[in-house]
């Protein structure tokens, strides 16, 4: 479960969060909509220790992250918007680091083969150095780390930007079967239609404050843009 | 779980350095250098060693030489010739007999040998006055002495920094710049860790090459280097290079937690270089001159001359006596335990002691300055890493400056007793005997205590330790206090 409790961040005179009140349940996948500069990074990097609130407080299962980071990290398995790799290793190897980080076990290769493919990397390019992947070849590695940790949280920042439509439905289908296992999603996203196909509840952001947050199923997909056209222009 | 985090980013650090490069490349440019240097430095010490063999074949043959002209002599089937006659006193206790006093090279003298090679490591003792053979070559601060030739030590203190800057300016930075950053640390994993990790497998490799290459190289090719206190030597050697890379290392980390930017970083370690190696060095160099000024030559070279006039003119008449050799051969016949020494040398002799006296104050200023201008030296070394660790290396290669204060008390120990032996037999005209010969001062090299070489290296060690401390320290509390962001 990943909460955030009445959180604020401010950088220097800017507040990039406002008092934002958020939770994510097991089994739900959070869908966190607004425009550019509005907060969503800011508020996955808090759940990721990377910033400090300036207040309230930001809890993964009950913990609060401030007090032991690297136990709330052990939960949570993280894709960001651009999946940075070593590019002078393999994309294996690079899942082999990253895997092995994650949860502190030795992968054989044919275990990170299968977590590629499950990725939707081929087999073929798993080989290459990652300086000659595309954008979308990172990110599935990415993709793969997650699947490795096999985390009860996962905190995706714009996770589809860069994969092709085919590779953006495989990952949905990901989406949802870790939904049904039981874990946790924030995804951010700026694809409406992808928020209302794959999220069960769906928040919009606007300048540092969460100004709605609905269930996926009261929403048709003309609802919510149009919701959320009204909120950009108010 | 917790040393496993820290052996996986261990290994895959190497992996990127290998696969990128940085690694083979640095190591193999630098295994050069230092092997490079290493080989000059026994070639240099084996041709130093040889010199001083010959130097001694030399004076055991003419000692032997002059032995076997005394036996002639005494069996009168001999006239030796005027100024080279073994039965002689003022003869044999000056150029005749005279013995060389010499350093022997230490066992880890190929380390570091950049200084001796300004300071003369042998001369011959006569009796003649000091003034005139010790202190008629410039002796300069010794700090300044210490650099200029490719050998070890200057690998170590001036190269080494800047191989460990070319492996670890982007230590942190180049994480962030790449974005792997967010990465890491979205995993269990805390930033010092990582940074630890990184800085141990650098820190590892190169310090390994650093000092592997040069012990190796002296434990096959100085087979002096064996014995245990050599040995010691070796493993403080070790100690102080360690401690010296680490400072380096936590140079790199304080940049790396302070800023943001490789280029930056890169700039700033190199500046810190400039300053703590070659500046500082340069200034404290000057301070000293200015604090505590070299005693001037020209005053000493121009008080001997003084001395000498004034002593040239008190034994005018012994000066201007007639040798007597040409109309009675038998003066250069020792006759009954005599030898009568003629009024010149006498007088030549007198010359010199007399010299000596009088110039023993200023010799005093002179060995005092000296003494003090080392001693700010050790004290405000402690301001750069490359000045204590310079000094100590010289040090345990036997060619540091206290070692070489140390030969110059023992050369006018030595001096004293070579004069004191030859005085009465010359003034009172005693003939040489071979018991003489054999009861002859002879040079003694007493060598510098381990215990004090070590008490002097655990300061240096401790110093540049503390330094480490401090900079590391400030290092890791701020990289607690950085994002990954
Ligand atoms: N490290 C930082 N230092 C200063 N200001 C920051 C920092 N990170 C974010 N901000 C500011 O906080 C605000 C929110 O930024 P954030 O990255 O969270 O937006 P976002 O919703 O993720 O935008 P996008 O859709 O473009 O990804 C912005 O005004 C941004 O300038
Ligand atoms: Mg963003």
């Amino acid at each position: 479960m990943l909460e955030a409790l009445n959180v604020s961040k401010d950088f220097g005179a800017n507040r990039a969060l406002d008092k934002v009140t958020l939770r994510v349940k097991p089994g739900e996948i959070y869908c966190l909509l607004g425009a550019n500069g509005a907060g969503k990074t800011t508020l996955i990097n808090l759940f990721l220790d990377f910033i400090e609130p300036t207040s309230g407080e930001v809890r993964i299962n009950g913990r609060k992250v401030a007090d032991d980071p690297l136990s709330t990290k052990r939960d949570i398995a993280y894709i960001p918007e651009q999946v940075m790799l070593y590019g002078v290793l393999s994309g294996i190897e690079n899942l082999k680091y990253f895997a092995a980080l994650a949860t502190g076990e030795r992968h054989s290769r044919e275990q990170l083969l299968a977590l590629l493919t499950e990725a939707g990397l081929p087999e073929a390019a798993a080989d290459g150095r990652v300086s000659t992947y595309s954008k979308g070849m990172r990110q599935k590695v990415g993709i793969a780390i997650a699947l490795a940790k096999n985390a009860k949280a996962l905190l995706l920042d714009e996770p589809t930007s860069g994969l092709d439509p085919k590779a953006a439905s495989e990952f949905s289908q990901l989406l949802a079967k870790a939904r049904d296992r039981g874990v946790a999603v924030l995804t951010t996203t700026h694809d409406l239609f992808h928020a209302k196909q794959t999220g069960t509840r769906i928040g919009i952001m606007k300048q540092g404050r969460l100004v709605a947050d609905l269930s996926s199923q009261d929403l048709s997909h003309t609802d919510l843009e149009t919701l959320y056209l009204q909120h950009m222009a108010a | 779980m917790k040393a496993r985090t820290f052996w996986l980013v261990f290994a895959h650090e190497a992996r990127v350095l290998i696969a990128d490069r940085t690694l083979p490349l640095v190591l193999t440019l630098f295994a050069l250098l230092i092997g490079y240097a290493i080989t000059n430095g026994i070639v240099e010490i084996r041709a130093r060693d040889a010199a001083v063999a010959s130097i001694l074949t030399k004076q055991n043959e003419r000692n032997a030489r002059n032995i076997d002209q005394l036996q002639r002599i005494n069996a009168g089937i001999e006239t030796p010739a005027p100024f080279s006659n073994a039965a002689d006193p003022a003869n044999v206790g000056g150029g005749l007999g005279g013995r060389f006093a010499y350093v022997p090279t230490s066992a880890l003298a190929p380390m570091a040998f950049g200084q001796s090679d300004m300071i003369p490591n042998y001369y011959q003792v006569t009796y003649r006055s000091r003034v005139n053979f010790m202190y008629d070559s410039e002796i300069e601060n010794p700090w300044n002495l210490l650099s200029g030739r490719f050998d070890v030590a200057f690998v170590i203190v001036y190269l080494l920094p800047l191989f460990i800057f070319a492996m670890s300016y982007n230590l942190l930075s180049a994480e962030r710049e790449q974005g792997t950053l967010r990465m890491l640390l979205s995993q269990p994993l805390t930033l010092t860790k990582l940074v630890l990790a990184k800085v141990s497998i650098r820190a590892g490799t190169i310090l390994t090459c650093a000092i592997l290459i040069p012990v190796a190289a002296l434990l096959i090719f100085r087979p002096e280097t064996r014995d245990a206190v050599s040995l010691v030597q070796l493993a403080a050697w070790a100690v102080l290079v360690c401690a010296y890379g680490l400072f380096w290392f936590a140079v790199a980390v304080i940049a790396n937690a302070f800023s943001r930017s490789s280029a930056a970083n890169a700039l700033v370690l190199v500046g810190s270089w400039v300053v703590l190696v070659l500046i500082v060095p340069v200034l404290l160099n000057l301070a000293v001159s200015v604090a505590s000024p070299a005693p001037s030559r020209t005053e000493l070279a121009t008080q001997t001359r003084l001395i000498t006039v004034d002593g040239l003119r008190r034994y005018q008449k012994l000066f201007s006596a007639d040798y007597r050799y040409s109309d009675k051969p038998d003066l250069l016949l020792p006759k009954d335990g005599r030898f009568e020494v003629q009024s010149r040398p006498k007088a030549a002799f007198m010359l010199q002691r007399d010299v000596e006296a009088d110039i023993q104050k200023l010799l005093d200023r002179f060995d005092a300055q000296l003494e003090g201008q080392q001693s700010l030296v050790d004290r405000w070394g402690v301001i750069s890493p490359a000045i204590i660790v310079h000094e100590g290396l010289a040090a345990l290669a036997g060619n540091g400056s206290q070692r070489y204060l140390h030969f110059q008390r023992q050369v006018a120990t030595f001096h004293a007793t070579w004069k004191q032996f030859f005085e009465p037999r010359i003034l009172e005209s005693r003939a040489m005997t071979e018991a003489d010969f054999a009861a002859m001062p002879t040079w003694k090299w007493q060598e510098e205590t381990l215990r004090r070489q070590l008490s002097d290296l655990s300061v240096r060690a401790i110093q540049i330790l503390a330094l480490v401390l401090v900079v590391a320290g400030i290092g890791f509390w701020r990289l607690k206090k950085s994002s990954a962001v």
